[in-house]
């Protein structure tokens, strides 16, 4: 990826070039100390003279109106803020007039920034002080007050907090006044510039010291760059979060989120003072210490999928390399791209006004439709379908271009969904709430209605990552989790009015990805890069999951590195130096997933034999739970040598109905609840007091057989010789309670106990003769 | 030049004494003179012919004079404008000389963006390399699993 500059011959402006600021995706005004302000279109190239302020005016600061503010969308900012050097700052319209001159500091106003919802301004000034505004331009309130100048101010995501530069530190300040301030040192040099992304929370701070960093919002350092030749005169995140620029003297620098440099410019500019990026994330404008306006352009970004290739080789233009036969295709648009995603055998490209979608097998004829609102800021793909998010809303589309639904959920904003915080599957999108961080939305993609009785997942912490799985059947969708503690949880999407359970199955995990056609799970913890082969282990029995994780020394990954797809056997990760690493996976679990899948359990077997690994033994033995195939899962469990295990399932192999059987199965997850919920629905009370005794729960057995009026005499006989067993004594009063009225007598128990099963027994085999179960337990009795 | 003026001059004051010695004669004292013609003449013929040549003389001088103030104002004119010529020539020197020295400087900050974009590029190369060398080593690992699928099978 990297930079196309362009810089007209000859200055336009006079003197140095102070601001500049977008209107529309190709339409800036840039304002400069020859008291002039600037539209330049870029679609005609015309660059025209809006207005020559008054003598006195030397504009500092330009920031436009928010373009989605208050709910409200406008296809153009209106109004734009203009700080100026006497003091004052000035509501500018787009035709140049100053609506408004407010006096706000003493000295000169060093900075003007719109909150995200429009609602409120604030200013920084030579003075020492933050004021906030009202969208007027009333004063809200001084929000402090401090000995030195404030170079730069930016609003918090949610825009209750505001950052701002005191000297070498940085401060984040609270609105509420009472809410704790966070403040740090941040360079070695006074701080000139700073910048608060709202999609990922990231701030940058570029100084004197010749230093540019990037700090997450709780002033945890996350990278410094090396130092450079001049002071770092200004930062600007892209809108979507995922690049930022840097501008220095005849420097400008395009750099990954995680601080790394993409590519270095030196244009013949002076100190670039103020960089802008476009609203569709496309290009930049840098104003220039020489009064010149520079314009830049991100290209030769590249996508790879399996054997293809793409690189955006300029602004209309796409190359495609089919890397097993150098075949190329070029891709022709009519407009700027401004997205792309290649996944799941499909291309999808947005330009500022279409849609385009190809598949892998046929470059020539795409499948074209036209979009409602230009900037798309996501793209998510599934196998089946793909999710558009702009800014005004989330669009499910099929690959034939069909709409499928358009999801919505409360306090839907799009302009902070990123691709941490949604996830698309086959059949679900999970999206984090972003007023409450440790809620999930869930929602049924092809209705766009949410799932189930619309409660969002929630979990004890706040969420920072989720992930969707992509393959199988939509009852066994589940969603991977990393909270703040970066502990990695697995829960059920779809869960039947059941509890949520959110199972932990991984610690200190920084990144996570899921294989793109198999439920495996790969991700780095601590040191360690661990692929879980089948995460659904812990629903089906909770000891194995360590014994079905793959671990490998992630050491050559460096700090910090990002999991960026799992296709096939292949994880690709990026470092925190830029570089591509990427690993294999054994081609093994891969295959046995799809034996299961097709339900080839003796060519499961073959297979594990033939490996002979202990992972995919373990592997195999939850599978064949999960699916009652219980001769496989012996034969797994006796491989790994777990011979408890085996007992019990020769235990269920002997029990005398399909409920009970399921119960068991259950009960050997774990789910006593489901266990007993299954028993009791089909009537066997018996079977759900014993369970309950088995596990001495007796306040539950107790609670059942009384509740059911049945096996009374038997709970207390079984509680008594437990009493017996370790010579203790009653103590709880309600056992204390039924067993003076109630004889114990075990010949008669044992009776009734032989009644209930040949009971049971009859009416199974009553059922599976009318019924064809599928269940291999029934032909086994 | 000056020293043909100079002559000139002279020859013309030593005519100017002899004509005064001339006139002693007694019809001289009168005043009264012949001429070649025999008219009267109250002047001396030959100092009259001296006269006149002296008069023809001092308009050749004038004239001479003239011409050399006009040669002079040349010569003026053309040394001022040699001065100037000089004088652009020795600011444009002096300008070449600070041009040389700031090449130097601009070389120097030339070389220092060169080094920058060079630190780039190398960057972007050790990236590439760390990025071949784990694809040489899923090519390896590849390898070694057709090898070890092959052998048991």
């Amino acid at each position: 990826m990297r930079l196309k500059t362009s810089l007209l011959k000859e200055p336009k402006h006079k003197e140095l070039v102070s601001c500049v600021g977008w209107t529309t995706a190709d339409e800036l005004y840039s304002c400069s100390e020859d008291h002039q302000i600037f539209k330049w279109n870029l679609l005609t190239n015309e660059t025209t003279q809006v207005v020559k302020l008054q003598d006195e005016i030397f504009p500092i600061d330009l920031h436009w109106y928010p373009k989605t503010a208050g709910g409200k969308k406008q296809t153009q900012a209106e109004i734009c803020v203009l700080t100026s050097t006497d003091g004052k700052f000035h509501l500018v319209s787009k035709s140049g007039r100053i609506e408004k001159s407010i006096e706000a500091h003493r000295g000169a106003v060093l900075a003007g920034r719109w909150n995200y919802d429009g609602t409120a301004l604030v200013t920084a000034g030579e003075d020492g002080q933050i004021k906030i505004w009202s969208k007027s331009g009333m004063l809200r309130s001084t929000l402090t007050q401090q000995g030195t100048s404030v170079y730069s101010v930016a609003w918090g995501p949610d825009s209750d907090k505001i950052l701002f530069t005191s000297g070498k530190q940085l401060i984040i300040k609270p609105l509420q006044p009472s809410a704790k301030v966070i403040q740090w040192k941040a360079h070695d040099g006074v701080i000139l510039k700073i910048d608060w992304n709202s999609v990922n929370d990231l701030i940058l701070s570029g100084g004197e010291d010749c230093k540019y960093k990037v700090w997450d919002s709780y002033g945890r350092l996350l990278y410094s760059s090396s130092s450079h030749d001049y002071p770092i005169t200004s930062v600007a995140w892209a809108p979507d979060g995922e690049l930022f620029t840097v501008g220095s003297f005849n420097t400008l620098r395009l750099c990954d989120r995680t601080g790394w440099s993409y590519a270095l410019e030196k244009p013949n500019t002076g100190s670039i003072f103020n960089i802008a990026w476009s609203v569709d994330g496309t290009q930049v404008a840098g104003a220039c210490g020489n009064g010149h306006v520079i314009f830049a352009h991100v290209v030769e970004q590249r996508w790879e999928w399996k054997n293809f290739e793409i690189i955006l080789s300029k602004r209309r233009t796409m190359q495609v390399r089919n890397v097993l036969n150098d075949a190329v295709d070029v891709l022709e648009f009519r407009d700027r791209v401004i997205k792309a995603s290649l996944l799941h055998g499909h291309l999808v490209v947005t330009t500022s006004l279409q849609c385009y979608v190809y598949s892998t097998k046929n470059w020539n004829t795409p499948l074209i439709f036209d979009l409602k609102e230009g900037t798309v800021s996501l793209i998510l793909q599934a196998e089946r379908h793909f999710l558009l998010v702009d800014g005004a809303g989330i669009y499910l589309f099929s690959y034939e271009g069909r709409l499928i639904s358009t999801p919505k959920f409360p306090g839907l904003r799009t302009d902070t969904l990123n691709s941490q915080t949604i996830s698309l599957s086959n059949d679900t999108i999970a999206i984090r709430d972003k007023a409450d961080e440790k809620a999930v939305f869930l929602i049924d993609a092809l209705s766009g209605k949410p799932l189930g009785d619309g409660k969002s997942l929630l979990h004890k912490m706040e969420i920072m990552e989720i992930a969707l799985d992509q393959y199988g059947s939509a009852n066994e969708r589940k969603l991977a989790l990393i909270d703040k503690n970066r502990d990695l949880y697995i829960a059920l999407v779809r869960r039947f009015g059941r509890d949520q359970k959110i199972i932990k199955i991984g610690t200190m995990v920084h990144t996570m990805a899921w294989n793109d056609s198999t439920s495996m799970l790969c991700g780095i913890q601590d040191t360690q890069f661990t692929v879980w082969y089948y995460p659904n282990v812990v629903y089906v029995d909770k000891d194995l999951l360590f014994k079905t994780l793959y671990t490998k020394d992630a050491s050559d990954f460096s700090r910090s590195p990002h999991i960026l797809n799992y296709v096939a056997n292949q994880v690709t990760i990026r470092r925190s130096d830029g570089s591509l690493v990427y690993t294999n996976i054994s081609p093994y679990p891969d295959i046995l997933h799809e034996y299961v899948n097709c339900s080839r359990w003796d060519d499961a077997v073959r297979l594990c034999r033939f490996v002979k690994e202990q992972t995919l033994w373990a592997c195999l033995a939850a599978m064949a739970v999960a699916n009652k195939e219980l001769i496989t899962a012996e034969v797994a469990y006796a491989a790994i040598g777990e011979v408890e295990k085996i007992q019990y399932i020769n235990m269920m192999k002997d029990l005398p109905s399909k409920e009970s059987f399921l119960a068991y199965v259950m009960l050997f997850s774990g789910n006593v609840q489901d266990a007993e919920g299954i028993l009791l629905r089909a009537g066997l009370i018996y079977q759900a007091i014993q369970v309950h005794i088995n596990l001495f729960n007796w306040d539950r057995a107790l609670e059942l057989a009384v509740k059911h009026k049945t096996h009374v005499d038997t709970v207390l006989a079984h509680r008594q010789k437990y009493l017996e067993n370790f010579s203790k004594k009653e103590t709880n009063k309600r056992f204390l309670q039924y067993s003076e009225g109630v004889e114990v007598d075990w010949e008669k128990i044992q009776a009734k106990i032989e009644m209930e099963i040949s009971k049971e027994r009859e009416r199974s085999a009553l059922a599976s003769s009318t019924t064809t179960l599928r269940s291999s337990l029934p032909s086994r009795q | 030049l000056h020293i043909h003026i100079l002559a000139e001059s002279v020859r013309a004051s030593l005519m100017l004494s002899s004509l005064q010695a001339m006139a002693k004669d007694p019809l001289a004292d009168a005043g009264l003179h012949f001429d070649e013609l025999n008219k009267l003449r109250v002047l001396d013929p030959e100092v009259a012919q001296k006269t006149t040549e002296l008069k023809e003389e001092c308009k050749e001088f004038v004239e001479k004079i003239g011409q050399f103030q006009k040669i002079v104002g040349g010569l003026i004119e053309l040394v001022d404008e040699l001065a100037k010529e000089a004088e652009t020539e020795k600011m444009k020197a002096i300008g070449a000389r600070n041009l040389l020295k700031s090449v130097a400087k601009q070389r120097e900050s030339q070389q220092q963006q060169l080094q920058a974009l060079i630190a780039e590029k190398k960057m972007q190369l050790e990236r590439y390399r760390i990025e071949y060398e784990a694809l040489s080593k899923v090519e390896a690992e590849q390898n070694e699993f057709i090898d070890q699928f092959i052998l048991q099978k």
